[in-house]
């Protein structure tokens, strides 16, 4: 039954042990990681096939709330076993002698699952913390000077949020006494007040500093532009969608129908109109993903925004479809790194590479058999519902924003098919195993076209669960016998 | 003095450290100051934490023979403030390391020219000419010849702005 935590225990271990290995067997060290990452996927597919109903592990033999546990939910699952596909696909196979960034992406690996899988806010800021030090080490990994300064600028702002979210974690201790996030759920009603509030604001700044929200993310655009096109598609795919899994769990448990949610909608609609306005105005196909990113982290938090299932169901499809989307361009911009004014001709040099370009970029825009489409649809249907005038000013913005993206995504795709100089378009050449990576994101894509109805049962299903606050707290808290509906300070007499 | 006093000064302290070091980190420009008001705030966060758990009359927490029937501390935040304390000290590291490295690409600590530098090099890299190129030491590939600007009475319209390659042509 605990099985699940090796998907945190055996990636670290091999993290640390890599260096070890690599000196003395280099083909050995070249094939322990996939390897990992393989057993990952199994175990957490196992779960993820085999699950009924959503499950508490109590780790250390103390029940919750004192001991630390993990909460597997469909949810939590699905994002356990996308980690190590993502890996997969973005691993350094080429790399014949470092181990250097193999040990950093196994760390974000197990970091990653440690913090889907735990139901202890404790536990998720340190598995935080552990995945903003690899993906430091990740961003600074191809040693440029541009790369160490843009990964300086992302170390201090996530620095400043680790501590704004320290201080968010901290206010919820003084009011509720307690760090399990299904006992915080048990005493949300004292978390309704000016202090809860601030303290996930706090929470949500500080955590957002990954998921690119609005006011934390000057360091987008500069990181992803320096570091190497495979970890910046790591970044702004998978590990932003962690950030925000942390968020979205935080608002259903502790703070359903609260005024969270208008803080939520607020920052995702500044990050929609400040990602897409930049985007539009950027002048090379890096940062130009990069902003567009920004703007789509903003649609995610206007779905997860949405009160009830069906701001879930299209949180979760938006989020699911940029995570497969986004990787999908960065990993075009290897090559495809010049100014987009000279980018002519490139689509004769791969034809291939531009057709994918187009496709994803259709996607993104939200064409309709495309995934895009029904994600932005079933948004667009949630904004509709929730009808107050906050929600229908988010629509307009969001339709505008759509506009914006056609404009400078068609733009680009425009300019692929032009005519280049001869000299540059050699330039332009996608190499081989790029294009297959791509494609396979792109093959997942069209699976999706095509199997639509049973991922839309599946995908009800996942939202009607993850947003189940009483389901969250019953999983957790059911095998403990105490009465919890006081906070743990006065059951130990503590009354003041 | 109360201890209800001294608790919120308390609070007042660890609020303030928090303050002191965000508005560092906004408002400075050399990157070690920048490292030094981060760990400040830092340590403002850590102070919360402790004083959310703390209690004037009680012991430390630790199980004894005869601290049992005593009055604890909260033991969650002192366990959390320690692992965070560890936590910083590894970024405190890391990002010392990340301003050796800078200082030995760039020469300054100077935050606004490290920005400027970086944004150059970027632009470099996506083969974008930027303005700040000039500014640019030598390294890569040759300096451009000093750009001197014509006097303003005899040619009003030298005002526009200045473009490399344009002014390459004219010295030639």
């Amino acid at each position: 039954m605990n099985s699940i935590a090796f998907n945190v225990a055996l990636p670290l271990l091999t993290a640390f042990l890599l260096p070890i290995i690599s000196s003395s067997s280099k083909p050995a060290a070249r094939f322990i990681g996939p390897f990992v990452l393989f057993a990952m996927l199994g175990f957490a597919l196992v779960y993820f096939n085999t699950l009924q109903h959503p499950v508490a592990i109590a780790l250390g033999g103390f029940l919750p709330p004192l001991g630390i546990s993990f909460h597997l939910d469909s949810l939590s699952l699905l994002m356990a076993s996308i980690i190590p596909l993502m890996m997969l696909l973005l691993w350094p196979y080429a790399n014949k002698q470092g181990y250097r960034e193999e040990s950093l992406l196994l760390l974000l690996a197990g970091g990653a699952s440690g913090l889907v899988l735990s139901g202890d806010l404790f536990n998720i800021y340190v598995f935080f913390e552990l995945i903003s030090v690899a993906s430091f080490g990740l961003a600074a990994a191809n040693r440029s000077a541009a790369a160490f300064a843009a990964t300086f600028r992302y170390l201090v702002i996530s620095g400043l949020g680790t501590v704004l979210a320290l201080t968010g974690i901290g206010l919820i201790y003084t009011q509720t006494g307690t760090l399990n996030l299904a006992h915080i759920g048990l005493l949300a009603s004292q978390l309704d007040n000016p202090i809860g509030l601030s303290a996930f604001a706090l929470i949500v700044i500080g955590i957002g500093v990954k998921a690119e929200i609005f006011p934390v993310n000057g360091w987008v655009p500069e990181v992803y532009s320096a570091a190497s096109p495979r970890i910046s598609a790591l970044l702004a795919g998978l590990i932003s969608k962690l950030a925000v899994l942390v968020i979205i769990r935080l608002l259903v448990v502790a703070y359903q129908g609260s005024d969270a949610y208008i803080i939520l909608l607020v920052l995702g609609i500044l990050g929609i109109i400040w990602g897409e306005l930049s985007a539009w105005r950027s002048k090379d196909l890096k940062r130009m993903f990069a902003y567009s990113s920004i703007g789509q982290l903003g649609m995610v938090l206007v779905a997860f925004s949405i009160p009830g299932d069906a701001g879930m169901v299209a949180g979760i499809a938006m989020m699911l479809h940029h995570l497969v989307v986004k990787p999908g361009l960065f990993m075009l911009t290897e090559k495809w790194n010049g100014p987009i004014s000279k980018l002519g001709g490139a689509a004769k040099s791969s034809p291939l590479a531009a057709i994918l370009f187009v496709f994803f970029a259709l996607s993104l825009i939200g064409v309709p058999p495309l995934p895009g489409f029904w994600a932005k649809l079933l948004l667009v249907i949630g904004l509709i519902q929730a009808s107050s005038p906050l929600y229908l000013t988010a629509l307009a913005v969001l339709l505008t924003a759509t506009v914006i993206e056609t404009h400078y995504l068609m733009k680009t795709a425009i300019k692929i098919y032009s005519k280049g100089k001869k000299k540059q378009v050699k330039k332009w050449q996608q190499t081989s195993f790029n294009l297959s990576v791509i494609s396979v994101f792109a093959l997942i894509m069209l699976a999706v076209v095509f199997t639509l109805t049973p991922l839309a049962n599946k995908l009800n299903h996942i939202a009607a669960e993850s947003s189940d606050r009483v389901l969250y707290i019953n999983t957790t808290l059911s095998a403990s016998q105490p009465p919890l509906s006081q906070p743990l300070s006065q059951q130990m007499g503590k009354v003041q | 003095m109360s201890t209800e006093l001294i608790h919120w000064l308390l609070y007042g302290g660890a609020m303030g450290l928090i303050v002191i070091g965000v508005v560092g980190v906004v408002v400075l420009n050399n990157i070690f100051r920048i490292i030094l008001a981060l760990f400040i705030a830092e340590a403002g966060a850590n102070l919360l934490l402790i004083i959310a758990g703390y209690r004037f009359d009680a012991i430390a927490p630790i199980l004894t023979a005869t601290s049992a029937t005593q009055v604890m501390v909260d033991p969650v935040p002192q366990a959390m403030v320690l692992t965070s304390i560890v936590i910083g000290v590894g970024i405190q590291a890391l990002a010392l390391a990340l301003v050796v490295k800078i200082y030995q690409h760039y020469q300054t600590l100077n935050l606004r020219e490290i920005h400027q530098r970086m944004s150059a090099d970027i632009n470099q890299g996506c083969g974008i000419i930027s303005l700040f190129s000039h500014e640019r030491p030598a390294g890569s590939r040759p300096l451009p010849e000093p750009f001197v600007p014509e006097p303003v009475d005899s040619e009003p319209s030298t005002s526009e702005p200045f473009t490399p390659g344009k002014n390459q042509g004219d010295k030639k």
